[in-house]
């Protein structure tokens, strides 16, 4: 038979209602609407990211240095790389004169070549750099002050007028985690301000616009060779937001493969509904093959119909997938639009068909090599079929898509562990299934009826106990799952915000007017606790064995728990060990200590560099560098939430470095009123013109929003995922209760109660579902402890009420399941069943 | 059809013997499960000739049928039918053996629910590459008095009516035998009348050999020779 007869045939035997193939159609419509979903949104921002990565970061390169500008040396090498453009941030106070009103912000001071790429604008329009004593103003600055364009605008000592309010700031993203509202002005008003001095916080950076013949990669590199000691952060076009770029990644990464576990998971609908359609086409397959029709005509007509439906299916699939990808993005408060990308559509719909092609294999394989007769008499006893042949079709099909997800996925080590981590899953439930199988072959014969009778269902020719334990388990794991990974991020929302956090923190407090400080304070809120500690800033150069120490300037990868060798951080010296900080190795320093300059470490930062006391650590603090002899390891409570060094030096080490204090202020709880925050800011503003304070709230809530967005995207990729699950477990039950509709009836001739039968099919999904629930705790959890801790990095805080609650909901879906298929059976007289059986 | 003239053994016929069939056997299942169906059956059948095949129930005859008809693959023994050795033959070579050369009518009819009466008659012809299957099938279905019933699913005709469809289905490739299966067992005593009518009618009219199981005497005799089964082997071979 040619591929057009048995189209022809094809059609004829397919009903386009997709009767029989629903469930195939369910479950491959939610995988590719799922995997397209995931793709586009994550295509979408990735290329946003990429396409916008020079207006993010403002020039092709970034310079950036902490506590003091670049030196001629320097300047002159940037100069002759390409246009820069250089500026200054910082945290300061802005107050408008006149009125009680101050709040924190983050100064931005550019030179007029700024923004050397994309369109600045204010409400009203494109607008360039400030210049003279204007100010452009964030909308966060005109509420909380009240000030419009033309008002007066006091930060440090300089009076500036508000210009406009800022519309769109094109490198914002670029800037990172803001500790206020913006506001830009030019660097005569900065200078004005007084606030830039030795030991102030401020950051400078120079963007560079480089020709465009030449690799940002290549000429930063070549700058920082030069200058490997200068303690610069670099930055280029390609990675504008490293940060930002990392999360989109990794997100991407694990909601591809929340798709892919369930598009796996719809494999199993997808086999189910293949072998119970195939199976309803039994007595066809035979007529097909008397009529002259051979096994290859067989396969052909039949895979004409399934592709058929997978191709609509896909096609559905992906319409939902483009169609809810503005919601998706909403949710992760990313405007995407509509999108419709063909790359990641392609990829869903490869995906898509690849798994119903395998899944599909095994059906119809066996529909393919069974002989007529033997299908006539295969009601009972599974007749003889090739599985090799099946089982080779079947591997090759996952291979592919094996191969596809990890040739396609970004961190291909990753890809590669959830996928073995998949199989192993698939083979401990076939396990599970055998074993239930064997077991309940061996199992003594309860004296009850109906409990021999469900055992006997378990193993008995024909049984489906392989396909319900496979498709029960990998659901009840996917609701053990999304549970512990749901209470988990809501543990760790919880805990971003400490039970006891400072209500402000105040940078750049002159040492000298600490007393000032801390007796204002205590005017407008009595009862505050306020710490202040030294603060500077410096970047860490060299660590490891006097003898052999390593320059980070030629480390190729900086280690994962490193991070405080990327750029500036804060650093500090102390007499006593900080609060919140517990020795674990070496000796705190004696007080009034003058001997070498000694420094204690993170415990997390001395395993990840392999760091030993008595090495020694190299730090550039405003140009100049300072070495250290590790004395003790510490271990940091970061949840504190407090002033929290990497790095505390003894005092000797870095006291006549020019530097200012920081402080944290704590406020008595009848303080915690908005009329004290105004007496607060505004007095400091007053007093100490050139500090600046961060509230410690919005900051908070910027962080939580972060990681409740993140919540919500796992939320709504398990979803897909359970849903899938709940669709193959429907269907499961479905092929089951065919296979039980035999037995019913006779039962029910030889005079067994509508309550006996209902009794058997209870027991036995009782049976089945006792022993998957736990062993779905176990993989469930298992499953979602390397979600938690390895690939978002956060802690195992599971909520074990809520997942056995879960887990019951799903046990009680199944029971419901499986009763409500039941019904229709015992509503249905003998007679009518044996008849058309 | 060019296969060999042939005298069929222990009869003396003078048409070349279409089915011949040698110390048959067929056993099912393994081990203890195992079960002799068919014990060294030999039957040799002329182009043209009516037989019935006769016997309790479980006497093999069914069994018999499916193998003649290459259903089933005899366990032993030899087996050629239109000149092919059937006995050699993979499920899908016996398929395509089939294929023009061998109908067969069964008791539940068997068409296929999805497609209409001409479909199901103008799916063998189809099977075989004929161009122009639709218009033989009504040819056939026209000739078993369904002119009317053309476009009508199964699930819309009644038992006389679908067995009619099967054997207008069964006879349009025009084969050289045609085996029954108690092709009016599913039907009323007026209606299975009518059927045997059209069946004999038609495969006389054809020239095709009829293999015809059966449990009904009458029935039986309407065939110019009765083979009677019992235990898996014949017991009796005789004219009508």
């Amino acid at each position: 038979m040619n591929w057009r007869t048995a189209w022809k045939l094809a059609r004829r035997g397919l009903d386009w209602r997709f009767k029989g193939l629903r469930l195939l159609l369910a479950c491959l419509i939610l995988g590719t609407a799922a995997l397209s979903a995931i793709g586009t949104l994550t295509g979408a921002i990735e290329r946003e990211l990429r396409a916008r990565g020079r207006d993010m970061l403002g020039g092709d390169v970034e310079f950036a240095l902490a506590g003091r500008p670049a030196n001629a040396a320097e300047s002159r090498a940037m100069a002759a790389l390409g246009t820069v453009s250089e500026g200054v941030r910082l945290q300061a106070m802005a107050q408008a004169p006149g009125r009680a009103a101050a709040t924190p912000v983050e100064l931005k001071a550019v030179d007029p070549r700024w923004p050397l790429y994309g369109t600045f604008s204010l409400q009203g329009g494109p607008a360039a750099a400030p210049k003279g004593m204007t100010a452009w103003i964030a909308p966060g600055v005109a509420d909380r002050l009240g000030v419009k364009p033309g008002d007066a605008l006091q930060i440090g000592a300089a009076r500036l007028t508000v210009g406009g309010v800022i519309a769109s700031e094109p490198d914002r993203l670029g800037e990172g985690f803001a500790l206020g509202p913006t506001v830009i002005v030019s660097r005569e008003a900065l200078t004005a301000s007084g606030l830039v001095r030795a030991g102030s916080m401020a950051r400078w950076k120079y963007r560079i616009r480089v020709p465009q013949t030449a690799q940002p990669q290549a000429v930063a590199d070549g700058f920082t060779a030069r200058f490997p000691d200068g303690g610069f952060g670099v930055r280029t076009r390609d990675k504008a937001s490293p940060g930002l770029d990392r999360f989109v990644s990794r997100m991407g990464q694990f909601l591809t493969l929340v798709a892919l576990a369930a598009l796996s998971i719809a494999g199993i609908g997808i086999g189910n509904g293949v072998a119970s359609y195939l199976e309803a086409r039994r007595e066809s397959i035979a007529t097909l093959k008397i009529l002259g029709a051979t096994s290859g005509d067989v396969a052909r007509v039949f895979l004409l119909q399934l592709a058929c439906a997978s191709a609509l299916a896909i096609a559905i699939g992906l319409a939902v997938g483009v169609s809810v990808t503005p919601l998706l993005g909403h949710a992760l408060a990313v405007e995407t639009g509509l999108v419709i990308d063909g790359g990641a559509l392609a990829l869903a719909a490869i995906y898509g068909a690849l798994i119903a092609m395998t899944f599909a294999a095994p059906p119809l394989l066996r529909a393919r090599q069974t002989p007529a007769m033997a299908l006539m008499r295969a009601r009972v006893a599974g007749a003889a079929w090739n599985r090799r042949g099946a089982a080779l079709a079947v591997a090759a099909g996952l291979a592919g898509i094996a191969g596809l997800a990890v040739i396609t996925a970004p961190q291909k080590l990753l890809a590669a562990g959830f996928l073995g981590g998949a199989a192993a899953l698939f083979g401990v439930l076939w396990l599970v299934g055998w074993g239930l199988t064997k077991a309940a072959t061996r199992w003594p014969a309860p004296r009850d009826p109906v409990w021999r009778m469900a055992l006997g269902n378990l193993h008995r020719p024909g049984a489906q106990t392989g396909a319900l334990v496979l498709a029960l388990g990998f659901a009840l794991s996917a609701f053990v799952l999304l549970a512990a990974v749901e209470t988990s991020l809501d543990a760790n929302i919880a805990r971003s915000v400490p039970a006891r956090a400072p209500d402000y923190f105040v940078l750049d407090l002159p040492r000298e007017k600490a007393g000032d400080f801390r007796a204002l304070v205590n005017r407008v809120a009595p009862g505050a606790t306020i710490r202040t500690v030294p603060a500077l800033r410096g970047t860490i150069t060299a660590f490891g064995p006097a003898e052999r120490m390593t320059r980070v300037a030629d480390l190729i990868q900086i280690p994962d728990d490193a991070w405080a060798l990327k750029g500036d951080r804060g650093l500090t010296y102390a007499e006593t060990l900080p609060e919140g900080n517990a020795l674990t190795a070496g000796q705190w320093w004696p007080a009034g200590y003058a001997g070498p300059p000694l420094v204690s470490v993170d415990e997390k930062l001395a395993q990840a560099l392999g760091l030993k006391l008595g090495d020694r650590i190299t730090i550039t603090l405003l140009g100049v560098e300072r070495s250290a002899t590790i004395a003790s390891f510490r271990r940091i409570d970061w949840d504190t939430f407090g002033f929290n060094y990497v790095l505390v030096f003894s005092p000797n080490a870095l006291a006549d470095a020019p530097h200012n204090l920081a402080a944290t202020i704590e406020l008595p709880a009848r303080a915690k009123r908005p009329a004290v925050a105004r007496a607060l800011l505004s007095g400091l503003v007053r007093a100490l013109p050139s500090s600046s304070v961060i509230e410690v709230g919005p900051v908070l809530s910027q962080a939580r929003d972060i990681l409740v967005q993140m919540g919500t995207a796992v939320l709504a990729a398990a979803s897909v995922a359970v849903l899938a699950g709940m669709a193959v477990l429907a269907g499961a039950i479905a092929a089951a209760r065919e296979a039980r509709r035999y037995d019913s009836a006779v039962l029910r001739v030889l005079g067994a109660s509508r309550g006996q039968v209902l009794g058997v099919m209870l027991a036995e999904y009782g049976l089945l579902c006792g022993a998957l629930a736990l062993l779905a705790l176990g993989l469930g959890s298992a499953v979602g402890w390397a979600v938690v801790t390895q690939l978002f990095d956060f802690e195992w805080l599971p909520g074990w009420t809520a997942i056995g609650a879960v887990l019951a909901v799903g046990v009680s879906l199944v029971m419901a399941l499986a009763l409500a298929g039941s019904a229709a059976v015992l509503r249905t007289r003998p007679a009518q069943v044996l008849r058309e059986l | 059809m060019p296969w060999p003239l042939k005298v069929c053994q222990f009869r003396v016929v003078t048409r070349p013997c279409i089915i011949d069939a040698r110390a048959l056997t067929l056993s099912l299942g393994t081990g203890d499960g195992r079960v002799e169906i068919l014990r060294g059956v030999s039957l040799q059948v002329a182009a043209g000739e009516t037989l019935a095949l006769l016997g309790p129930s479980g006497s093999g005859k069914s069994s018999l049928l499916a193998v003649l008809a290459g259903l089933e693959r005899a366990s032993g023994g030899t087996l050629r039918v239109a000149g092919q050795d059937f006995t050699a033959m993979s499920e899908d070579s016996l398929a395509l053996a089939r294929r023009g050369r061998i109908g067969i009518v069964l008791q539940a009819f068997h068409l296929l629910p999805t497609m209409t009466a001409l479909e199901n008659v103008a799916t063998p012809l189809e099977l075989a590459g004929e161009s122009s299957a639709l218009a033989r099938a009504e040819a056939e279905l026209v000739a078993v008095g369904l002119g009317h019933r053309l476009h009508h699913y199964p699930a819309q005709l009644s038992g006389g009516e679908q067995q009619r469809v099967a054997i207008a289905r069964a006879l349009a490739p025009a084969p050289a035998i045609l085996f029954a299966d108690e092709p009016t067992g599913n039907l009323d005593h007026a209606t299975g009348e009518a059927v045997a009518n059209l069946l004999f009618e038609r495969t006389k009219n054809a020239g095709a050999a009829l293999v015809m199981v059966t449990h009904d005497e009458a029935l039986a005799h309407r065939c110019g020779r009765i083979v009677r089964l019992a235990d898996g082997e014949i017991v009796a071979d005789a004219p009508a």
